[in-house]
């Protein structure tokens, strides 16, 4: 079975939407902002690639909006853009739609706030309504409530294999006919605390922009945001972007998996030094490309290159990958404007315990 | 579509009840608990409620006791199927556990030194960030199959099942390991109490004085084995998972849906798996928080649904471990079909004319070979498990 991409939805440090996304891509450039640390020794403000949710208003009324914490508006917005992208907003409840969220930290930021409720005033007066938003799966929830999606509904988290993991949950719903469509979704969010982890463990970088194809080089800059995408079984619907052939998780210490390396690679490399080595070691002689400097370091970021992927696949040829010239990866990066036509593009993600998920993609 | 029964050869479990399964499973037929205020943590709230802690588990300095109570099960299932690390080396194992705590990147300590503005240390969300419960069972074996924790808050365990079976059944590993874990904290014991849904004294799943659930921590696994490796090393399956189904209510972040609609769908999703005929179902191994909302709509579909059909609670005997619970209690149905009886639903004595029907009140024997275990959840998850002890064979 292969599984057709019908329309994508995402925010992110390029900004809001599928045209936001292609502008980025054809610029190289995104909107650099920051998030503002309270307590590192002194106040500092680091660095970011950060999401805005205003044009959640387009679907959602603000008064309907009040108890939703930022990580589940990052998901509803994505989640709505996605079903107008691929034209089906105005189909009313979706019975037969699942919902699968990928997320590496989930609702971090009303998790704190939820903490600060107690350790300020004491134990009895913690938030319930912080708490409820916590759970890793609100935004999942809020996207069925709001959509009446009745179908099942999942939330993944395996840090930076949250995407790969997630979409084999998608595929198998599809293959086994519980559903005929799902939303697909990964959400990250940059909360201070998160914001303070980050700093923490890996300084502030020591460039001034990502150059995720260089090893031995910090240059990763957080980023958050929401990527979805509506996928269909290919027999059942026309038109869309691309379709999904494969998707495969494993060791990457186990030699052998990627047997394709004449296709176009999209790596998940986000300038985080200690990643650059392993992505730069299994791709030799693989013809590349990388987009993480458009939307920044975060679990969520595959699901962005999933994105891309159907983009090009759909337009027929490549983006340059941002990011400068700069590159010592033994590969070949792929030059913008080449065409793709009958051509493979597959997404690969490692995760720092020698992890990947490799997602193959197709034209329609 | 219907779909293969996926056989079970191994189970293991660790809660309040005991620290394997069969210790909990004869703590419970003897009518055993004892929930108390929590030894593990403190708290300033003026009530202390009770948990059910495992007492006697001490977790290791470099993991979250969520993802040490899971190895801790996951150990003793592997030894209960037969599987040495020898033999498993030369398969493709998939790991699937279902937690709420084990994903969490909060620490109270973390917030309260930021908060204080004493630059805190990263140990306690390193720690976190190494604990994330599926790839701690898959690093400690080696495994290199697919790999998932399942978020979905109290339903996350059964869906971990569910998953994994159809892991097995596409071929996507030979063996999969699949369950749940959660431990008990001061920041799940607040939320709830704060969420006012939880029993100042001992819980009373279905009964008509019921106030809330009482907190508990557990881990719980199953191996689910494909046929060509159970037939290959001769195993006898300890039973079949026959169906699983799930859906959204898409009503409300924390209470169900009024009608049920949505577990409905689940069970009607699960009996159609496998056919399974509603008539040869045993018992039910309900979600039963002991919450007032909860057991009104789950009772209400069950008589609807599965009318007649023995049902009960065990999270009177384990509290509810959250995201550990549909294992757990996935584990507790199997072990219960193998036995042919079930325990009395511990805390029940008084029916509630507003439910549906009313749970077991004395340990019940039981003539049939299937059984459905449930599980209700935050965000409007309903998913149901069928099992069935002679349903592969």
């Amino acid at each position: 079975m292969k599984i057709a991409i019908q329309g994508i939805g995402v925010v992110g440090g390029f900004g809001t939407g599928v045209a936001d996304m292609r502008q980025a891509l054809l610029s190289g450039v995104s909107n650099r902002s920051s998030v503002h640390l309270s307590n590192c020794g002194e106040p500092l403000d680091l660095s970011a690639l950060r999401a805005e949710t205003s044009r959640l208003n387009d679907f959602v009324p603000i008064k309907a909006q009040r108890r939703i914490d930022n990580f589940s508006k990052l998901g509803l917005l994505g989640a709505y853009l996605a079903l107008e992208d691929a034209g089906v907003l105005a189909e009313g409840p979706q019975e037969r739609l699942g919902v699968v969220i990928a997320s590496g930290y989930g609702a971090t930021g009303i998790t704190y706030a939820f903490l600060d409720s107690f350790i300020n005033d004491g134990d009895i007066c913690a938030s319930p309504t912080y708490f409820a938003n916590s759970v890793h799966n609100s935004a999942a929830a809020y996207i069925s409530i709001m959509l009446g999606a009745t179908g099942p509904s999942s939330t993944v988290s395996q840090f930076h294999l949250s995407v790969p993991s997630a979409l084999q949950t998608a595929w198998l719903w599809l293959a086994e006919g519980r559903v005929d469509r799902v939303l697909f979704g990964a959400v990250d969010e940059l909360s201070e605390l998160i914001g303070y982890a980050w700093y923490r463990q890996r300084g502030r970088a020591d460039h001034s922009d990502m150059i995720p194809l260089v090893t031995g080089r910090e240059s990763a800059i957080p980023g958050e945001g929401a990527a979805f995408l509506l996928l269909s079984r290919q027999e059942e619907v026309q038109g869309g972007y691309c379709l999904i052939d494969h998707v495969t998780t494993g060791r990457f210490l186990k030699p052998g998996f990627l047997r394709t390396p004449d296709e176009l690679l999209i790596l998940g490399a986000d300038g985080r030094r200690d990643m650059g080595a392993n992505y730069a070691a299994l791709t030799e002689k693989s013809n590349i490309a990388c987009f993480t400097p458009l939307y920044g370091s975060m679990p969520a970021g595959p699901a962005f290159d999933l994105a891309v992927a159907s983009l090009m696949l759909k337009e027929g040829k490549t983006f340059a990958s941002p990011g400068g010239s700069e590159c010592d990866f033994p590969a070949q990066v792929v030059p913008g404007g080449s065409s793709l036509e009958g051509s493979r593009v597959s997404s690969l993600t490692l995760s720092d315990d020698d992890g990947y998920g490799l997602v193959n993609l197709t034209q329609l | 579509m219907t779909s293969r029964p996926v056989a079970i050869t191994g189970m293991g479990c660790i809660c309040a009840a005991g620290n394997n399964l069969d210790d909990s499973m004869a703590s419970m037929f003897r009518g055993t608990r004892d929930p108390a205020p929590p030894l593990n943590f403190f708290s300033n709230h003026p009530i202390r409620y009770p948990v059910f802690e495992a007492r006697d588990f001490v977790e290791p300095p470099d993991l979250l006791r969520t993802s040490a109570l899971g190895l801790h099960a996951a150990k003793e299932a592997l030894a209960d199927a037969g599987l040495d690390q020898d033999f498993l080396n030369t398969l493709r194992v998939g790991v699937c556990v279902g937690t709420t705590v084990g994903c969490a990147i909060s620490n109270e300590t973390f917030c309260r030194e930021y908060r204080s503005l004493s630059a805190p240390g990263m140990a306690p969300l390193e720690r976190i960030l190494r604990s994330n419960p599926a790839a701690v069972i898959a690093r400690e074996f080696g495994f290199s199959g697919p790999c998932q924790t399942i978020v979905n808050a109290c339903s996350s365990g059964t869906d971990a099942v569910g998953l994994a079976a159809s892991w097995i059944r596409t071929g996507a590993c030979d063996i999969a390991l699949a369950g749940g874990a959660d431990e008990l904290g001061r920041i799940t014991y607040i939320g709830f109490i704060a969420l006012l849904i939880a029993d100042e004294s001992h819980c009373k799943p279905f009964d008509a004085n019921r106030k809330g659930l009482n907190l508990g921590e557990a881990g719980a696994m199953l191996v689910l084995e494909s046929e060509q490796v159970r037939k290959l090393r001769k195993k006898k399956a300890r039973s079949f998972v026959l169906g699983y189904g799930s859906a959204c209510d898409a009503y409300h972040l924390t209470a169900p849906r009024p009608d049920g609609a949505g577990l409905k769908s689940a069970i009607a999703e699960a009996l159609a798996c496998n056919n399974t005929d509603p008539a040869s179902i045993a018992f039910v191994n309900a979600h039963g928080t002991g919450t007032p909302e909860n057991d009104r709509v789950e009772t209400r579909v069950l008589a609807e649904v599965l009318p007649g059909v023995p049902f009960l609670s065990t999270k009177g005997y384990t509290g509810h471990t959250l995201g550990a619970a549909g294992a757990i209690e996935a584990v507790f149905t199997v072990a219960c079909l193998e036995r042919g009886a079930i325990p009395a639903n511990i805390g029940f004595a008084t029916p509630d004319p507003e439910l549906g029907g009313t749970p077991v009140t004395e340990n019940t024997s039981f003539r049939g070979t299937v059984a459905l275990s449930e599980s209700l959840a935050f965000g409007g998850n309903n998913s149901v498990l069928i099992f069935g002890t002679a349903g592969g064979e």
